[in-house]
């Protein structure tokens, strides 16, 4: 017979790297990558939507809400609506104040929209009217704004603990946790904070003939600073001299005196009651109602305070809660004694791990099924060529991801999901191809390896073709909008990357892996 | 199976046959989406360990009022075994979520919200999934503490499966008087509140209250030596209070700001009333440049007025939010039925019209009050608008994809034709595509009693099923060819033969998909893909098992370019009749394999 003529790509290819030893050096590289490529990857539960937006807050003391409407929403719309990109307007007026929440277009590069606003207010900033305070514009920013982790730190001993003292423990730890790796941002919510309260009583005040402002003009004038003077010496040195004028504690505000009645002097603490305390006028705050663990009942545990922690973008929520939990752990001992308890009340990271391990489960189970329900039809060896093959196309797959600064989420595992029944395709053709060609009375008298490039260049063209058209049916879904195509980016981002895959892998290591654990007889002609 | 093949495509009676069942399944199928058994939605809902419950109480609501609500709700919930812990955000939002973000969760700083962030135990060992726990909840909850305050709105949020939105349903009033727009936005929500499986209505509008305005005598101030604004910031600050210094030792390192204000006894009035109010501003004094005590009372009258509710505006318009969740239900039929309520509701007090074109707002409607004339614009939005919007995209990518395949393919095989049956044979994927949502949904109801829905994933796992099955016809079609052309065997036995051949690749293939999907088709937002592709690649199976044959046996393209055929200009006419009784058995024995198969 005749040498055979590869036809298409398909041959070359798999004539290529059918006897060639790097082949198998190749593969294992390639599944190396993919594996490390898994671990190291940033785990997400939900893949990032780029929303760039932000809002301008302007406020007007004693302007009512139709004011602020014609004065300061109206004219801000009208500027904003000059920014390209921009996709709502929400304005907003309150009694005191009114505020503009611009929404970008899904996709907008959220840096330039955000120096886009900014420069919008700044430019306009000599038209805002008489008695308005300067504006305040604050971007949205996903990664910042939603935290990954949460924790409620609550006071599990009722009687020794006060709010301020709780805060104050709390922020020295949201100091050590704001200083590990990736944390970008930590906030406290349901703080009170310290603060001296002057609860003026009115009766005594109308009864001593005692003014609200004489009152206030007292503490002002007490607790006002000066920097440190320094005069020279007729010796040619300095003195340095300040004023002091101090309030240390309660009791130098309790002690100041607000005004003479019939010649006494009236002190604070006559007048009023005078304490060291948290701020009061905020009304905000936060209540944690908990069970123990096996337990049936609930406990109030009363005021909280949650402390909440971001990550910077693109770093792996996994590894970030689990180093906060970690330096939340170290004093967990020390919170006990000083009578701190505290629960984790949101954990993203946990929650995204579980989500991708369940998900890489999934993909092996699915492999595994695959692989048996071939065994009948294909025998075991030529199963195994398949079920070696798609961890390759995965892993490399997944590599490219990582080059591309992809994250590993739920829609990337299920891109994967997807392209699972696709990518393994390509190996079946090809392997069924071969052996088919086994069996068949033309094969007699070739080698096996013949035989393969053959099998393989056969299936070339259709194969390429249908794998081109299956790519091609997926390439429109990266330009679906809104927020729903951002959310489903990574199913076209890595589908059609799988398949082109996946048809290297038919071509390459298919025939090679057949060559190797396929036996066949060769016939002597 | 080769035998079946060439039974099929040898006669033209059976040709036509398959033919006539391949357009009648695929008309059934279709039919299926608006005759409404298969259901449409954007994304269905996900079991969680965790949702929030947004309260909102009447606009001038004290703290302490929007607290009798949230600990209202605490100890009902406390006979949940499945909560773990709860946490109330009292005058503010919770920590920030995805659905918070949309929500305005960020943005609330108001006495009269709260809200209330509820953790389960894992749901991997948990019976209900969360959203059942919602639904299950909701009503007795909404019963339980929904009254305590007046116009208090409970509200669940759950984590949204995709991406997030406002609500579910939003109903976005335009207009420019801002009565007109009050009246009608109330009249709107209570048809909401009418509909069927719409629940946690809510108006996002400022309640009406009375509050009370002190007006200044400015005769009386100068001729007493006092000075407006000084009244104004003594006014404030006896009854708001606020940190007039800090403290300023350096051996603390804190800043402590000190804060004045009547204390809380003296600083309350004795009840809501323009009479206790000027009581209590008589006893606070202020003194004058001479050195003289004036009573507030002498120098300021009170005036009751109504309260300035807030102005919500987009888009450079006055506009008024009407929001709604669905409760366990698709979007899309509550909005209809609610639409067309108002269209019967409202016309006794509106011209309406509907607004023309096919766009995605094209559920809106135009309002013209009949008395004052004025026009209001009723807009829906929320999830129905980014499912419109989904869908019109994922269609247009569908379109791309298919005039992408089909250019792909005449450059491919350089025929129409054959592109065409490439095309179509893809396209039938369909049939089963819907047929098994049909399934699932009956499967599913039997088993959860929760509705399978059509979803966003469906319409991905369609497409790319395209792709799958125009694999399968390319085969054939390549393979039939290269038999025709190099062994020179006849027409239609080559086709029998080269299907045959093929069968089993491509049943592997398909098999490879439907396993490979099994897994996929048990979450909750894949679901609708896995399905898709499962349903879909046997009914694409079957087409191209049976159907693309009967298509290549009528292309001439099948033939290679130098082959001339026998009868080029006269059509091929098989005796019809006579062939019937030969092939009675044979393709009844077809005919009911189809059906069956078809239908699964």
């Amino acid at each position: 017979m005749e040498t055979y003529k590869i036809k298409n790509i398909a041959g070359h290819l798999s004539k290529g790297f059918l006897a060639n030893p790097l082949t198998p050096i190749l593969a294992f590289a390639i599944l190396l990558l993919g594996y490390i490529s898994l671990e190291i990857m940033p785990r997400e539960e939900d893949p990032q939507i780029a929303v760039s937006g932000g809002s301008i807050i302007v406020a007007i003391p004693g302007a009512t809400p139709q004011e602020i409407n014609n004065v300061i929403i109206k004219p801000l719309e009208r500027r904003i609506r000059e920014i390209k990109g921009v996709d709502n307007i929400y304005g907003t007026a309150m009694n005191n104040f009114g505020m503009v929440n611009v929404q970008y277009l899904i996709g907008e590069d959220r840096e330039s929209s955000n120096l886009k606003l900014y420069d919008k207010v700044m430019q306009n900033m000599d038209k805002l009217p008489e008695g308005t305070m300067p504006p305040l514009v604050k971007p949205f920013d996903i990664d910042i704004d939603i935290p990954i982790l949460t924790v409620a730190f609550y006071k599990n001993r009722k009687d020794d603990l006060d709010n301020i003292k709780l805060y104050k423990k709390i922020r020295e730890l949201q100091q050590d946790i704001n200083a590990l790796d990736n944390v970008s941002k930590t906030i406290l919510k349901g703080v009170k904070r310290p603060q001296f309260n002057v609860l003026v009583d009115l009766q005594k005040l109308s009864a001593y003939h005692i003014s609200l402002g004489q009152v206030a003009k007292s503490i002002k004038s007490i607790a006002s600073n000066s920097p440190e003077i320094d005069t020279s010496t007729s010796t040619g040195t300095i003195t340095i001299f300040g004023i002091k004028n101090a309030i240390d504690d309660v009791d130098d505000l309790q002690d100041l005196i607000i005004a003479q009645y019939y010649g006494s002097p009236i002190y604070l603490k006559n007048i009023a009651k005078v304490e060291y305390n948290y701020d009061i006028q905020n009304f905000q705050s936060v209540l944690l109602t908990y069970k123990e663990k096996n337990a049936s009942n609930f406990i109030d545990a009363g005021d909280q305070i949650t402390l909440t922690v971001s990550k910077l973008k693109g770093t792996n929520a996994v590894l970030i809660a689990e180093a906060a939990i970690k330096e939340l752990q170290k004093n967990r001992d020390a919170l006990h004694e000083q009578g701190v308890g505290y629960i984790v009340t949101r954990n993203y990271g946990e929650r995204a791990n579980e989500a991708v391990n369940e998900l890489v489960h999934h993909l092996i189970i699915t492999i595994l099924i695959i692989a048996f329900i071939l065994i009948p039809f294909l025998g075991w060896r030529e199963s195994l060529v398949v079920t070696i093959a798609v961890p390759m196309i995965l892993a490399a797959t997944l590599f490219i991801a990582l080059m591309t600064d992809q994250t590993i989420n739920r829609i990337t595992l299920f891109a994967f999901l997807l392209s699972l029944g696709l990518i393994v395709d390509d190996a079946i053709i090809v392997i069924e191809n071969i052996h088919r060609r086994m069996h068949l009375p033309e094969s007699k008298g070739l080698k096996f390896s013949e035989i393969i490039i053959q099998a393989t260049d056969e299936i070339g063209p259709s194969t390429n073709i249908a794998t081109i058209a299956i790519m091609l049916t997926m390439i429109p879904m990266a330009f679906v909008g809104g927020m729903m195509g951002q959310f489903m980016k990574p199913i076209p981002l890595n589908v059609p990357v799988a398949l082109a895959i996946s048809l290297f892998v038919a071509y390459v290591f298919a025939p090679y892996l057949a060559r190797k654990l396929i036996k066949y007889e060769e016939e002597k002609p | 199976m080769e035998k079946l093949v060439y039974k099929i495509i040898s006669s033209s009676f059976n040709k036509w046959l398959v033919t006539i069942i391949v357009i009648l399944s695929m008309a059934a199928a279709v039919m299926m989406l608006p005759s409404k058994m298969v259901l449409a939605r954007m994304l269905p809902g996900k079991s969680a360990n965790t949702f929030t419950i947004y309260v909102d109480t009447v606009t001038n609501a004290s703290i302490k009022e929007t607290q009798t609500v949230t600990s209202c709700i605490v100890n009902y919930l406390k006979n949940e075994k499945e909560i773990t812990d709860m946490e109330v955000y009292l005058g503010q939002g919770a920590p920030l979520d995805y659905a918070g973000l949309v929500k305005g969760s960020a943005l609330k700083r108001l006495k009269n919200q709260a809200e209330i962030v509820i953790n389960l135990t894992d749901k991997h060992e948990r019976d209900e999934a969360s959203f059942m726990m919602v639904h299950r909840i909701r009503p007795k909850l909404n019963k339980a503490c929904g009254e305590l305050q007046p116009n208090t709105s409970i509200r669940f949020t759950e984590m949204p499966s995709g991406p997030p939105t406002l609500a579910t349903i939003v109903i976005e009033l335009y207009g420019n008087s801002d009565a007109l727009l009050r009246k009608t936005s109330k009249k709107v929500a209570k048809v909401l509140a009418q509909t069927e499986g719409l629940v946690d209505i809510d108006i996002m509008q400022d309640d009406l209250y009375t509050k009370y305005n002190l007006v200044p005598d400015k005769e009386k101030i100068i001729l007493s030596g006092l000075g407006v604004d000084q009244v104004n910031q003594i006014i404030y600050l006896a009854f708001k209070g606020m940190p007039i210094a800090v403290k300023n030792t350096r051996n603390q390192q804190d800043q402590i700001p000190i804060f004045l204000r009547l204390d809380d006894e003296t600083r309350s009035i004795a009840f809501n009333s323009k009479d206790a109010l000027l009581t209590k501003l008589s006893s606070l004094k202020l003194m004058n440049n001479r050195g003289m005590m004036v009573s507030l009372s002498e120098i300021i009258t009170i005036e009751a007025t109504n309260s300035s509710p807030t102005i919500f505006r987009k888009n450079l318009k006055n506009m008024v939010t009407i929001t709604a969740e669905c409760d366990m239900v698709s979007q899309v039929y509550p909005l209809l039925e609610a639409r067309d309520k108002m269209l019967e509701i409202l016309s006794s007090d509106y011209n309406i019209s509907k607004v023309d074109g096919i766009n995605t707002y094209m559920f809106d409607l135009n309002l013209i009050d009949k008395d004052t004339n004025e026009t209001l614009l009723l807009r829906w939005d929320g999830e129905m608008k980014v499912s419109l919007d989904t869908f019109r995209d994922l269609g247009g990518a569908f379109i791309a994809a298919l005039v992408l395949m089909f250019l792909l393919m005449v450059v491919y095989y350089k025929s129409f034709a054959l592109s065409g049956i490439v095309l179509i044979g893809s396209f039938l994927s369909i049939i089963g595509v819907i047929a098994g949502h049909w399934v699932t949904d009956k499967i599913q109801l039997y088993f959860t009693e929760t509705n399978f829905f059509l979803t966003a994933t469906s319409l991905i796992g369609f497409i790319s099923l395209m792709g799958i099955s125009a694999r399968s016809s390319l085969l054939l079609i390549d393979f039939a060819k290269s038999l025709i052309s190099e062994k020179k065997i006849e027409k239609n036995r080559a086709i029998a033969i080269a299907t045959a051949t093929r069968a089993k690749p491509i049943m592997l293939t398909a098999v490879a998909i439907i396993l490979g999907s099994l897994l996929l088709a048990t979450d909750p937002i894949f679901g609708g893909l896995g399905v898709a592709l499962i349903f879909g690649s046997m009914a694409a199976t079957l087409v191209s098992l049976f159907f693309i044959p009967v298509l290549m046996s009528n292309a001439r393209a099948m033939m290679p370019d130098d082959y001339i055929h026998p009868k080029i200009n006269e059509v091929v006419k098989e005796g019809v009749w006579c062939k019937l009784t030969d092939n009675f058995k044979g393709f009844f024995s077809y005919f009911s394999y189809d059906k069956d198969r078809d239908d699964s």
